[in-house]
């Protein structure tokens, strides 16, 4: 089974995820906002998705990390991986303590960071195209790129949030 | 100095696990089983904590057998458990410390 659907939030994709695993579809590949199932027993597995440190570099020695663990890597999306564990072999968490996951959320940001700060440039040199030509077509790019700006703007500011909360609770 | 701040729990009992050579799902299972299922590592905490510790050279591999697929051993070095007694010289400070509260009580 095939299924489109945009995230911009990890965590709400993990627990999408989790959902169609309990209703019997196990998540196998993420390809362009276009996820593939198939068919598995409801509630088979957990799913995780983690951010790697660099574009290529520690994949391998990653992947085969995780797999001593149980845990396996099912699909690769630039640096974002998607992981998933039988749920017979226990509870599912990749980061299990207050200083790993401000980490994990700190590189989630920092990625973000980087696509807001790109999609801001875009934004601006399709603005000075409408202020200058008057086009339609600009106007509507330009609004679409306002949009993924925002949203983008609002996950920085939800890893933000979440960094901030995680460090209130430990006292750093 | 080896370590100003003190160690989280997870570096602490990563340490503690790896005083004889060690793997991944390991040194999950001794620190689950030490602290009676109370403090269980996720596998990404473990991942990270592991590569840090190597880069700092608290920690080394033991073991790498490619050929086979083994799983990767890790041990702890001379300065990991220098920064570890170190830790312990602190908790023990603190615990000597914390009798004090007895003492005002009464």
């Amino acid at each position: 089974m095939l299924k489109f659907k945009l995230f911009y939030d990890k965590d709400a994709e993990e627990d999408w995820l989790k959902e169609m695993s309990l209703n019997g579809w196990a998540f196998k590949k993420f390809f362009l906002g276009v996820y593939t199932f198939e068919p598995c027993e409801p509630g088979e597995y957990n799913y995780q998705i983690d951010l790697l440190d660099n574009w290529n570099g520690n994949k391998d020695d990653y992947a085969r990390f995780m797999e001593d663990m149980g845990v396996e890597v099912i699909s690769q999306w630039w640096r974002w991986v998607y992981l998933r564990k039988k749920a017979a072999d226990g509870p599912f968490e990749m980061y299990t303590d207050a200083q790993s996951k401000i980490a994990h959320y700190t590189k989630i940001m920092k990625f973000f960071q980087i696509a807001l700060v790109l999609e801001i440039v875009c934004f601006i040199i399709e603005l000075m195209a409408v202020i200058k030509t008057g086009d339609v077509f600009f106007g509507i790019l330009t609004g679409v790129i306002g949009i993924i700006a925002l949203a983008l703007l609002k996950i920085v500011w939800k890893c933000k949030w979440k960094i901030d909360q995680l460090k209130r609770e430990e006292n750093v | 100095m080896t370590n100003s701040t003190p160690l989280t729990e997870a570096l602490f009992y990563i340490l503690l696990a790896v005083k004889t050579p060690n793997h991944g799902y390991g040194i999950i299972q001794d620190i689950s089983d030490m602290t009676g299922g109370r403090v269980v590592l996720g596998p990404g905490t473990l991942y990270g904590a592991i590569n840090s510790m190597l880069t700092k050279g608290w920690i080394r591999l033991y073991s790498e057998d490619k050929e086979s697929r083994k799983k990767k051993e890790y041990l702890l070095t001379s300065l990991g458990r220098e920064v570890f007694l170190n830790e312990v010289d602190r908790l023990k400070e603190l615990i000597k410390n914390a009798g004090k509260m007895d003492e005002q009580g009464a």
